[in-house]
């Protein structure tokens, strides 16, 4: 009997000690790890090109929300989110908050594509497989996204700055100031033209960079980002240098660029700025101001249709639709060449070559049905009508605040209710802090 | 010849021979309490067989024993433990009488993997509820939805309306930040899973785009499958000292579940019929408008733009049309006010003989809700076997089959305007929605979509079809003079698919976009559970007794949920594949747990029982996944009253105890990883650094809980009351804190610090009247939590809800984990509030008059803990709340105005008390015993009310509710499924 209970008891201990053993060890069964790229294959880096241009996308059409509603070029209603029309736009006392989707959602968003980058940038240096030629292709590609993708979001904090080295995430780096950020900005732009050049683009890109998906392409793109920083950062001369190395072409079509490109595939995204006309409860619609202010005749007006009933909320009425991405299908512009002639523009009348200007800008105003330019020609007069240029050529593509805010022009944004505000900057969010 | 005469004999012998060999004796008899009142359903057993019946409604019985004489146990809850001796000379006409046993001191608790003990020699507090507590009173909407207010030390929240429930369980304050606070549910030994799957309804909703990225679907628990009717008693180990023993998984308490066995003897038939409706427990109203008033819709009277004037002119005489008309609706009324209908048919067999006993159960409920199109429907087969393989050998199978069906529509946040309550909130009674004559519905202008035109064309479905099996083996090993070994073997499986169904046609106003949506959803769940061990009761002497056990477990879980959401549908077609795009995901966990464990029990002259235990537990979800994590237990309980020094007629039982445990947490699966998902573009495959950063060093959290208490009986067992009072320290809480997101990352597994609950739990049993006539019996309990983050080794977090704008929940150090803040003016952002109630009690009662009729009824009360409403805001900026145009405070501002005004400013608006006093349930029963036919054993019949008084200072659809579902963060509403009332007629007949 006592042998009997001792065999069992041996049996059962056994059991405890070997079945438990043969367990194996349960990766993540839902996607690649981090630890995946520490010698990553081409075709593992191509995935992470990819990501980054998907994921340029997410948010985007809350931060065109968020800077057409600061910069007065358009509301946003919503149903179930007040926040649009009360924060945003300074309602009473309302101000804008740190910790709020519409500045978290798109600065998270951002920072989430300069992980990406960072991640393609290392994994580039780490790949033992690959040339220096197609290392020099990643790394150049994932430097400039960083950079556009942390200008976003240096639009949002101005003043308050950003952080810039963000590589390790138990060490990040300092909050730097306004002009610390743009001048990192275009360090890390000229940092990746010097990889582009010579550089072998092997990986694929969508067709938002049709035209722009090689060597030559990218660097045209490059200089073109760094041209807009230039005029943030007043180099004029800069900003002419970079335009004449970007796709800036005068006579060219004005919607030349790259985008983000949108689809139905697996996976794709659809262009969350698009909503159809005549929509009820949650709508975009053109500033009231939109439609008053700009010129008879000019074509861009048809960025907005008059709606079957004007749409209220909040103490705000618009009988306009915002009409700029006419399908859910719709690119969104990263860069194209209307803006780049308005650089041009803007570089000229600063640095005093005004028939250069004139000449721009009314190659925008032709374009736009508009007879050429007839005001006096002077740089004060000139710099308004470039700014009025930008507003209705670069409508609802996120310009209209900065640019406001770059000529200190904020106060002459239209108050809709009393106790409005017009925000010049967002607080650093609550995280950061 | 000679052949035939002996075969013959041998035939005649055979025949003969059960009269000869197996004499039996036929007993009849009848058992009642004190008073001589019928005691139905008690089991009457033959000593250490499986020989046995139980009492019908009239309290009778009649069993057939092998041999002439034997012991019978008969036992019934609430009463103490009767053994009698039957021979032939009182088995006629046996009277058993029950003496009460008010405080359930004689009932066997379960305080071992393997291993029980009387109720008056536990060291813990544990909650047991017995089926006539969980389903006899008025039936609640769902089994987990029925143990609201009956368990002491329980913070219970129906998280929506919605048919098919969803009720969070937190035990002893919340355990765990972002892990689970949910407590483990073992079903007659078998580990099930509760995990909340959603529709992906967000694909519609869009409800993450703007805040919180919690889900915010509205998915039933999946603990809500099974059938009340099933269960024998649940038995809830509350905290880590009582349920150390299930290691890491039992940090948030864990839910034993017993369902009903076989009792043997002749086969018991038994019918039940409900037949109830379901109605709104409380609509909030809506504005009434007249011209002006709707003409302010359109803007300020003052507004000089000419969009403005228009507008208002417009919108003026859309009122006044409609009024004209007489067409001004309340399309709150018309959404939620829809009576339900509800059924509920259930059948049982029980029955057996010596040596293998059964119980069948059948059952089928149909359900409408309060809003058109909803509905839940569940049905049900079990079968219960309980065999004796040899006199030393028993074998119990469990199996479950279930099938259930929910239809639970559009309610909760979304930042679409497509759900329900929200394009309410901003409809105007004055505008027709209705079907019009050509079958179509008309746009809705005041919002995104017509939620008459939603709640009738859409489909959310989530059907189930889910089979739980379990066996366990009793084998005794070796039997010596004083001590005996068994080998107790248990194990099982829960398995389900879960088929969501969510379909937006395109004919849908909000449908311009996508053109057609629809998504379905498959979820295929596995949980198996092992569990062996040997278990050895010495005893050496009369006074001393040793239970050892010792043992083995392992649990594995294996889902996987892939979801297809297609958009542009072709007209008609509820299949994915008839669709212009398709998006696909495939979300995966897995993980395998394995525990050793050892306990000993020893029990010194029946009133000192010592437990001490330790359990290693280690899981593919830890960091590391090869580490054995350690948790002990030890208890010790006195009773004085069984020492010999105790005199006094009094207290008949007195009881110190205390107890002490560990219990873990572990991760959630993926919390080591940082993990790359899918993001495409143009049909290249792309991948994208999640938002979660992964933490490979994640480590289990750990729950340690000390409980004291006293427990004392007096009058003979008619006023009992316990008395405990707990201190449950969290350490390593498991939190997903926001980290900076310039990092790329917006959170990220910690183990963040230290977390502590401590709080009261009073009960009083009473049996104030105890008279042939009337018989009262009374449970009154009074339970308080209090948390505290002691320790926080990351900054404060904010988390569970929609901001500080808004109000939202901070884990800051030095402050109750629950506490709820918001901005206030100059403030800032400080505390406004607490989800935590302040106490809470409850009353429960039965009383029975003239032996038949019964009156049983639970009283509720939730003392404080605060809501976030947004149900309200909403309602206030969509200008249609009912109180939108009074001025109460005077200040010449409409009320509503007032509160829009104080967005950005403060969140103190929206954060409103949400203390109830609530009539949960009332029933009235009559039980028939003296019947016409001998066929019919027993004739029931009842009325009964289910949260049909409620008083509350909340301004929301209803106190209890929950946004986020069931996790850290209940009680915020935005515009859920409206709590419903239950009204219902019973039958249930015996044969």
């Amino acid at each position: 009997m006592k042998n009997k209970f001792i065999t069992y008891s041996s049996l059962l201990i056994a059991l405890a000690f070997t079945m438990p053993a043969c367990k194996k060890n349960i990766g993540n069964l839902n996607s690649p790890v981090l630890e995946d790229y520490s010698n990553p294959s081409a075709a593992q880096l191509n995935n992470l090109v990819t990501g980054i241009e998907a994921g340029m996308r997410i948010n985007v059409g809350t931060y065109l929300d968020v800077t057409g509603m600061i910069g007065r070029e358009m509301y946003r209603f919503s149903g179930a989110e007040p926040r649009y029309v009360q924060d945003l736009l300074g309602a009473g006392s309302s101000t804008l908050n740190n910790n709020t989707f519409y500045l978290t959602n798109p600065w998270a968003s951002r920072y989430r594509v300069v992980k990406n980058c960072n991640v393609l940038i290392q994994g580039a240096a780490n790949a033992s497989a690959l040339t220096p030629e197609d290392k020099k292709g990643f790394t150049g590609f994932g430097k400039t996204i960083k950079a556009y993708q942390l200008l976003l979001n240096l639009n949002f904090t101005y003043t308050n700055g950003i952080r810039v080295e963000v590589d390790d995430p138990d060490n990040l780096g300092p909050v730097l100031n306004y002009d610390e950020s743009l001048a990192a900005i275009a360090q890390m732009l000229d940092d990746a033209r010097t990889d582009l050049t010579g550089a072998s683009i092997s990986f694929p890109l969508s067709s938002g960079f049709a035209g722009f998906d090689d060597e030559a392409g990218l660097l045209q793109v490059n200089r073109a980002l760094a041209a807009r920083v230039a005029i943030y950062r007043q180099l004029w001369p800069a900003a002419l240098t970079a335009l004449s190395s970007s796709f800036l072409d005068l006579t060219g079509p004005l919607d030349k660029g790259v985008y983000h490109v949108f689809g139905t595939g697996l996976g794709d995204q659809l262009n969350g700025a698009y909503f159809p006309q005549n929509q009820n409860g949650e709508v975009r619609l053109a500033h009231p101001s939109f439609a008053t202010d700009i010129a008879a005749g000019d074509d861009r007006l048809a960025k907005t249709t008059v709606r079957t009933a004007s749409a209220s909320s909040g103490g705000l009425t618009s009988n306009r639709d915002l009409w700029v991405y006419k399908s859910s299908l719709a690119p969104i512009p990263v860069i194209r060449n209307e803006e780049l002639i308005l650089i041009y523009a803007e570089a000229k009348i600063q640095t005093n070559v005004l028939p250069d200007a004139v000449v721009a800008l009314n190659r925008i105003r032709t374009a736009h049905n508009l007879g050429a330019y007839s005001g006096a020609v002077t740089q004060a007069a000139l710099l308004n009508e470039m700014l009025t240029q930008r507003r209705f050529s670069l409508f609802y593509e996120g310009h209209r605040w900065v640019d406001m805010r770059r000529y200190n022009r904020l106060n002459q944004l239209p108050l809709d209710r009393a106790g409005d505000d017009v925000w010049d900057k967002f607080p650093l969010p609550l995280t950061e802090n | 010849m000679g052949k035939q005469i002996k075969q013959t004999a041998l035939a005649i012998f055979v025949l003969l021979l059960p009269g000869f060999v197996f004499a039996q004796l036929n007993i009849t008899g009848a058992v009642t309490d004190a008073n001589n009142v019928p005691v139905s359903g008690a089991s009457i057993r033959l000593r250490n067989t499986n020989t046995g019946t139980s009492s019908d409604q009239a309290g009778k019985f009649s069993l057939s024993i092998p041999g002439t004489s034997g012991t019978l146990e008969v036992s019934s809850i609430g009463f103490k433990p009767f053994s009698i001796e039957v021979s032939s000379t009182n088995a006629a006409s046996l009277t058993i009488k029950l003496a009460e046993d008010v405080g359930r001191l004689e009932e066997v608790v379960v305080t071992g993997l393997a291993t029980s003990v009387k109720r008056r020699n536990l060291a813990n507090s544990v909650a047991t509820i017995s089926s006539k507590e969980l389903s006899g009173v008025a039936p609640a909407q769902t089994f987990d939805a029925a143990l609201n207010g009956k368990v002491p030390g329980a913070y219970i929240n129906a998280n929506s309306g919605a048919p098919g429930g969803g009720v969070s369980i937190k035990l002893r304050g919340v355990t765990s930040v972002f892990g689970n606070t949910q407590p483990l549910f073992v079903v007659d030994g078998v580990f099930i899973d509760n995990t909340a799957t959603p529709a992906n309804l967000n694909f519609v909703t869009a409800a993450t785009a703007a805040g919180s990225a919690a889900n915010q679907d509205n998915p039933s628990s999946r603990i809500a499958d099974l059938r009340p009717e099933d269960i024998e008693n649940i038995e809830i180990l509350k905290g880590a000292s009582a349920a150390a023993i299930y290691g890491s998984k039992a940090a948030a308490g864990v839910v034993l579940i017993t369902t009903k066995r076989g009792k043997g003897g002749k086969t018991r038939v038994s019918l039940s019929q409900d037949l109830g409706t379901v109605r709104a427990r409380k609509l909030l109203g809506v504005r009434q408008f007249t011209a002006s008033t709707a003409a302010d819709l359109g803007g300020s009277a003052t507004s000089a733009n000419p969009d403005v004037i228009a507008a208002r002119a417009a919108l003026q005489q859309q009122f006044t049309d409609a009024q004209a008309a007489g067409k001004l609706f309340d399309y709150e009324k018309e959404l939620y006010g829809n009576k339900g209908f509800t059924r509920n048919t259930a059948v049982s067999l029980t029955g057996g003989n010596d040596k293998t006993s059964f119980f069948f159960s059948a059952s089928n409920k149909d359900e409408e809700g309060i809003i058109e199109h909803t509905g839940y429907k569940n049905n049900s087969v079990r079968l219960n076997v309980d065999h004796r393989l040899t006199d030393n050998i028993k074998i119990g199978i469990t199996t479950n089959y279930i099938n259930s069906s929910a239809d639970r529509s559009l309610t909760n946040n979304d930042n679409a305007g497509v759900s329900l309550g929200v394009a309410l909130s901003s409809t105007p009674q004055f505008v027709d929605l209705h079907r019009a004559a050509n079958g179509l519905f008309p746009d809705n202008p005041f919002a995104a979509s017509n939620p008459l035109q939603t709640r009738d064309l859409m489909t959310n479905n989530e059907s189930i079809d889910r089979f739980i099996t379990g066996i366990n083996l009793d084998a005794k090993l070796l039997e010596g003079g004083k001590s005996v070994t068994r080998l107790i073997a248990r194990g099982g499986v829960d398995f389900y698919t879960l088929k969501t169904d969510a379909q937006f046609p395109s004919i849908l106003q909000f449908q311009a976009v996508n053109k057609g949506t629809a998504i379905q959803g498959v979820t295929r769940n596995r949980n198996t559970n092992y569990l062996l061990s040997l278990v050895n009761n010495f005893n050496p002497s009369q006074n001393l007794g040793f239970t050892t056990s010792a043992g083995l477990t392992q649990e594995t879980g294996n889902y996987e949920n892939i979801i297809d959401a297609a958009t542009q549908v072709v007209a008609g077609q509820t299949n994915v594949d008839q669709a212009g795009a398709l998006t696909a995901t495939d979300f995966r966990t897995k993980f395998q747990d394995d525990g050793l464990f050892i306990q000993e029990e020893a029990s010194i002259i029946d009133a000192i029982t010592l437990t001490a235990g330790v359990r290693l537990d280690k899981s593919t979800n830890n960091g590391d996944q090869d580490k054995y994590y350690t948790y002990p237990k030890a208890a010790v309980s006195w009773n004085l009253t069984h020492m010999g020094f105790w005199k006094g007629e009094l207290f008949n039982n007195v009881k110190l105890r205390a107890a002490y445990g560990q219990a873990g947490n572990f991760p959630a699966y993926g919390s080591k990883f940082t993990a790359f998902p899918i993001f495409n573009i143009d049909g290249l495959p792309g991948s994208l650094v999640n938002i979660q950063r992964g933490t490979p060093d994640i480590k289990a959290e750990r729950t340690s809980e000390f409980e004291t208490g006293l427990d004392f009986s007096l009058f003979n067992s008619k006023l009992s009351f316990e008395l405990t009072y707990y201190n449950k320290k969290i350490q390593d809480f498991l939190l997903l804190a926001t980290v900076a997101s310039s990092s790329g990352f917006a959170s990220q597994w910690v183990n963040a610090g230290n977390l502590r609950n401590r709080g009261v739990e009073l009960g009083m049993n009473a049996q104030p009247v105890s008279t042939k006539n009337i018989r009262w019996t009374s449970n009154t309990s009074f339970w308080m939590n209090r948390s505290k983050i002691t320790k926080l080794t990351i900054p404060p977090v904010e988390l569970g809800a929609f901001g500080t704008t808004l109000g939202t929940f901070r884990i800051e150090e030095g402050k109750s984990a629950t506490q709820i803040i918001g901005i206030d003016g100059a403030n800032g952002a400080v505390k406004l509030g607490d989800a935590e109630p302040k106490f809470q009690m409850s009353f429960f009662n039965e009383v029975t008059f003239m032996k038949n009729l019964s009156l049983r009824f639970l009283l509720h009360w939730k003392k404080g803990g605060d809501n976030v409403n947004l149900s309200e805001l909403l309602n206030d900026l969509g200008s249609t709340s009912v109180d939108y145009d009074s001025d109460k405070d005077k200040n010449g501002v409409k009320d509503a105005q007032d509160r829009i005004n104080s967005l950005g400013v403060t969140a103190r608006p929206f954060i409103q008390e949400a203390g109830y006093l609530r009539l949960r349930e009332i029933g009235l029963y009559y039980s028939f015993t003296k019947l016409p036919v001998s066929f019919i054993k027993g004739i029931r019949v009842g009325v009964s009310a289910n949260n049909y008084w409620t008083k509350t200072k909340y301004k929301g659809y209803d106190p209890e509710v929950s946004n986020f579902g069931t996790g850290f963060s209940t009680n915020v509403e935005v515009m859920p499924y409206p709590a419903s009332k239950r009204a219902a007629f019973h039958l249930s007949i015996d044969l």
